[in-house]
């Protein structure tokens, strides 16, 4: 925590844990402002009994290495877990399943703990990538306490191979100042930019849901490996992309910065988005797309196995697990967690849309990945 | 014709100055200035990765541009004054090193390298419980054959320049050919090798792209900031740019002064 | 004595020959190998012989493009910014200001490369220089993510490489020539035009051939300055070995750029050695 602090009046206290309720300010502003991180963060490190346990056992080294995505996770835990354990985590950011996959693929990755997606786990284990996961040592993992359909990838042949993170939805956000109605669906996202968002329009950097969202622009399967379907999404995609603004998965700074009106959006962002511009709005296409789960999982041969299990453990702590998503948005599949999450997150529309929309949506499939066509149709459309 | 330079300047400028200011900011918006503060370049100095990735940045390139003066120098050695067919070969070979793109020789280590260690690894994990694995060594390799040639290059111009007459006097002299080497050849090369070394070490060190394929798990610091770029940018990733230049700055008006002195009691 | 020599000489060329061996040949074969094979199931390589991937070089149509037109125009550019600032420093600034002068050409280099085009990124968007303009109402431009903003990049990243060498020829220039034809009344333009401009030839050759040769396999600025939409070459390339996984066709790409590169880079030495302004030396420094 930084040192720099002043203490604050308690009306100030008073009005900013408003604020925080209200959620226009992240908990780490708030923790930071209030003087509250210092204090618990000099609290946790004079009472040994307030640090999780099993992490401690033994010397899990100075360092763990943690391959995940933007903007996923509250850089306080980890340096709380750096407190705790003596183990510095070092992220890495990716924007894309296929770029873990390749950099795991080439061999050499380094990576000790990572966050694939649920339709990559099968490829994973058949390469022989990742390990069966030693329960022993996550004593904070507690099966029942997730939600059957973001659970069951992780398990690949009767072997636990992988733990639920987050859950969340591929749908699109927009700037509502420079629309002229809402979007509610991929057809008017694709319209749209061909039209008065002109310039203006992000597409993510990987097939699976720029192809999946073009795919849907026609009525077709999200997960189509159909070559007359790919065909046309193909053409639609390369008569869009003048138009468009970027093809970036990480589409945050230019939505905030007013150089792109319309993105595709993961669930979390869209939140942390509308929650600071509340002019940037969240929805699903109504003709469906794509609904996804986050895993955490270990490489074979992971430098640093034991900090591996010891964050991974750390992570799934309920508390910590809720302190994440409190900064990060994004819906979780832990009953223990959502059982400390304001009723406010649980019921907010954009993170837990109604039944009818989410019941369009499928599922990446693991065919989906590993499909030559789409992976080569995404690259031609990037270099068109 | 004083006003383009001028503007020139300010073309190269405008980007460094805009970090240095950034790195003041006290937000945590990487391109806003909100209110003065130092506080990021206290925080990119008690990075642990930050210091890492300066460090082994600094060993990569510490390393490749030793080989790469030594082998290089011994190369340009013998190939001055050499005719033949292996002439032809090397001039051919360190022609393709030179010119060939940093990405096209990231891309062919790494699968080279990969397939190498993935036919060497079952027999030599069994023989010494070791195995191959991209790394340190495979970058400071793949770096060091272009600097390598760079040095080359720059030494054997040195060479082809050099007076001959110098040699066959200390010769005449009764100087063996080591003590010429020694005594007089390694000093007139001086300048060249040293060139070729800090030219090798900037090259290494700024260099991304081989860097990202072939680096396996290290995180060189380039690496490091494309990384932290992705994750969203915060002041200290322009803290730590500012401060880079800054040392950078240092060493070469140290050189020059140094230089200079040097150059003073023995004009050339 | 002439044994010991070609041993001695054997000696001096093993750590270099072993090294071209296993960093340059050996890759250079693999990735030709790997050329005729075909991408695997779930990505990466699969032996075989084909050609399929060099018939299917025509999908990177536009990379080649954008590489092929992009690449010239930022080395001519760089050439055109360059030219007059290594003459005004070489002919113009008395020598007290001249180290100065150039040490700060090269400063701006020892900052990443990354940080800097960072830099450009937020000096382009919408907050940048575009909001500046339209606030002195010169209407609304739009510049990150666009060919020109890819040009602006490169040229502002490899300047210092087109100063040096140009400055270094114009340095050497014997600056009684140019007083000789001012005595003998010849118009400043004219004794620039046949003095000053062939003697710096090489230079200009050597400047060119450098930056022209690290742009053909840029992919950093393209993809920071571009959004991923002005793709290179390098950006195809990148591509195809991290994100589609097909390593077959992304060594096809590799070898055509590496063919085009050394038919071009070739063809522009001779042409060079043609109209005497290259040294021996020059194609490679």
């Amino acid at each position: 925590m930084k040192k720099d602090e002043t203490p604050i009046t308690r009306q100030k206290f008073i009005e900013e844990l408003h604020r925080y309720r209200k959620g226009s300010v992240t908990r780490r502003h708030f923790l930071g402002v209030t003087g509250l991180g210092t204090a618990m963060a000099v609290l946790g490190g004079a009472l040994p009994m307030l640090r999780p346990g099993p992490a401690l056992a033994g010397d899990i080294g100075d360092r763990v290495i943690l391959a995940t995505w933007p903007n996923y996770h509250d850089v306080a835990n980890f340096d709380l877990f750096r407190d705790q354990t003596g183990a510095a985590v070092q992220v890495n950011v990716f924007g894309s399943n296929e770029e873990m996959l390749a950099k795991l693929q080439a061999g050499g990755s380094g990576w000790d703990l990572f966050v694939p997606t649920n339709y990559t786990l099968t490829t994973y284990v058949e390469a022989d990538l990742i390990e069966p996961l030693d329960l022993s040592k996550l004593p904070n993992y507690d099966a029942a306490a997730f939600e059957a359909r973001f659970a069951e990838a992780g398990t690949v042949g009767g072997k636990l191979y992988a733990v639920p993170k987050n859950w969340g939805t591929t749908g699109m956000a927009w700037d509502s100042g420079k629309a002229k109605a809402p979007f509610t669906s991929w057809k008017e996202f694709f319209d749209v930019t061909r039209t008065d968002f002109s310039g203006r329009t992000i597409v993510h950097d990987y097939q699976l849901t720029t192809i999946g969202s073009a795919l849907k622009y026609f009525g077709y399967s999200f997960n189509s490996v159909d070559p007359a379907e790919l065909a046309e999404a193909e053409k639609l995609l390369i008569e869009v992309k003048p138009h468009l603004f970027a093809i970036t998965s990480d589409y945050q700074p230019p939505m905030r910065n007013g150089d792109a009106w319309l993105t595709m959006c993961w669930t979390g962002e869209g939140k942390q988005l509308n929650r600071d511009l509340p002019e940037i709005r969240f929805a699903l296409g109504k003709e469906g797309g794509e609904i996804w789960s986050d895993y955490y999982a270990i490489p074979k041969n992971a430098p640093h196995r034991d900090a591996a299990y010891a964050l991974l453990n750390f992570l799934i702590d309920p508390q910590v697990n809720t302190r994440e998503a409190l900064a990060h948005g994004f819906p979780v599949a832990d009953a223990r967690v959502n059982a400390q999450l304001p009723a406010e997150l649980l019921n907010d529309p954009i993170l837990h849309p109604a039944a009818e929309l989410l019941n369009a949506l499928e599922f990446g499939a693991a065919a989906t990945l590993t499909d030559p066509n789409r992976a080569e149709l995404m690259a031609r459309f990037k270099s068109a | 014709m004083r006003l383009y330079a001028f503007a020139v300047y300010a073309f190269l400028y405008l980007p460094i100055g805009i970090i240095a200011l950034f790195s003041f900011s006290a937000g945590r918006n990487a391109s806003q200035m909100q209110g003065f503060s130092t506080q990021w370049y206290g925080r990119a100095l008690s990075n642990p990765f930050v210091l890492d990735a300066l460090q082994t940045s600094a060993l990569i390139a510490f390393a490749s541009a030793v080989l790469a003066s030594l082998f290089g120098t011994l190369a340009a050695l013998a190939l001055s004054g050499m005719k033949g067919r292996l002439r032809t070969l090397f001039d051919a070979l360190i022609y393709i090193a030179v010119m060939i793109p940093g990405i096209v020789i990231g891309i062919a280590t790494l699968i080279a390298l990969v397939t190498v260690f993935d036919a060497v690894n079952p027999w030599l994990e069994g023989a010494t419980g070791w195995r191959l694995s991209m790394g340190a060594g495979s970058l400071i390799a793949a770096h060091g054959l272009f600097t390598m040639s760079l040095v080359i290059i720059l030494v054997r111009a040195r060479i082809e320049g050099m007076d001959r007459a110098l040699l066959e006097a200390s010769a005449d002299l009764g100087a063996g050919p080591l003590a010429t080497f020694r005594q007089v050849t390694l000093p007139l090369l001086a300048p060249a090798i040293l060139a070729g070394f800090l030219l090798s070490f900037t090259f290494s060190f700024d260099d991304f792209i081989i860097a990202f394929f072939v680096a396996g798990s290290e995180t060189t610091l380039p690496i490091y900031i494309f990384s932290s770029i992705r994750r969203g940018v915060t002041p200290e990733i322009n803290a730590i740019g500012t401060m880079v230049m800054a040392v950078s700055l240092l060493m070469l008006v140290i050189a020059q002064i140094t230089l200079r002195r040097a150059e003073k009691p023995n004009p050339q | 004595m002439a044994i010991s020599q070609r041993m001695a000489r054997a000696i001096l060329l093993a750590p270099a020959g072993l090294w071209y061996a296993v960093l340059l040949v050996l890759p250079l074969i693999v990735v030709l190998v790997y050329s005729f094979g075909e991408r695997g199931a779930a990505g990466g390589y699969a032996p075989a012989f084909t050609l399929a991937q060099y018939a299917n070089l025509g999908a990177r149509w536009t990379a080649f493009q954008n590489t092929l037109l992009l690449a010239p125009a930022g080395t001519l550019a760089a050439l055109l910014i360059a030219y007059p600032l290594a003459y005004f420093l070489a002919l113009r600034v008395s020598a007290r200001w001249r180290t100065t002068l150039l040490v700060l050409v090269i400063v701006p280099f020892w900052t990443s490369i990354l940080i800097r085009s960072y830099a450009w990124i937020f000096l382009l968007g919408g907050r940048g220089i575009p909001q500046l303009l339209s606030d002195l109402g010169l209407g609304d431009l739009r510049l990150i993510n666009t060919p020109f903003a890819v040009l602006l990049g490169i040229v502002y990243g490899y300047l210092p490489l087109m100063v040096f060498p140009i400055y270094v020829s114009l340095e050497k220039l014997d600056k009684r020539l140019l007083e000789a034809a001012g005595d003998l009344g010849a118009p400043p333009w004219r004794s620039f035009l046949q003095i000053t401009l062939p003697l710096s030839l090489p230079g200009v050759a050597t400047g060119s051939m450098l930056v022209f040769i690290l742009l053909m396999g840029e992919y950093l600025i393209p993809q920071m300055l571009g959004g991923g939409k002005v793709f290179f070459v390098g950006n195809a390339l990148v591509d195809l070995f991290l994100q589609s996984r097909n390593w077959a066709f992304g060594s096809a790409l590799a070898v055509t750029l590496v063919a085009i590169m050394l038919v071009t880079v070739t063809l522009y030495m001779r042409f060079l050695k043609r109209i005497g302004a290259a040294r021996d030396d020059v194609g490679l420094m």
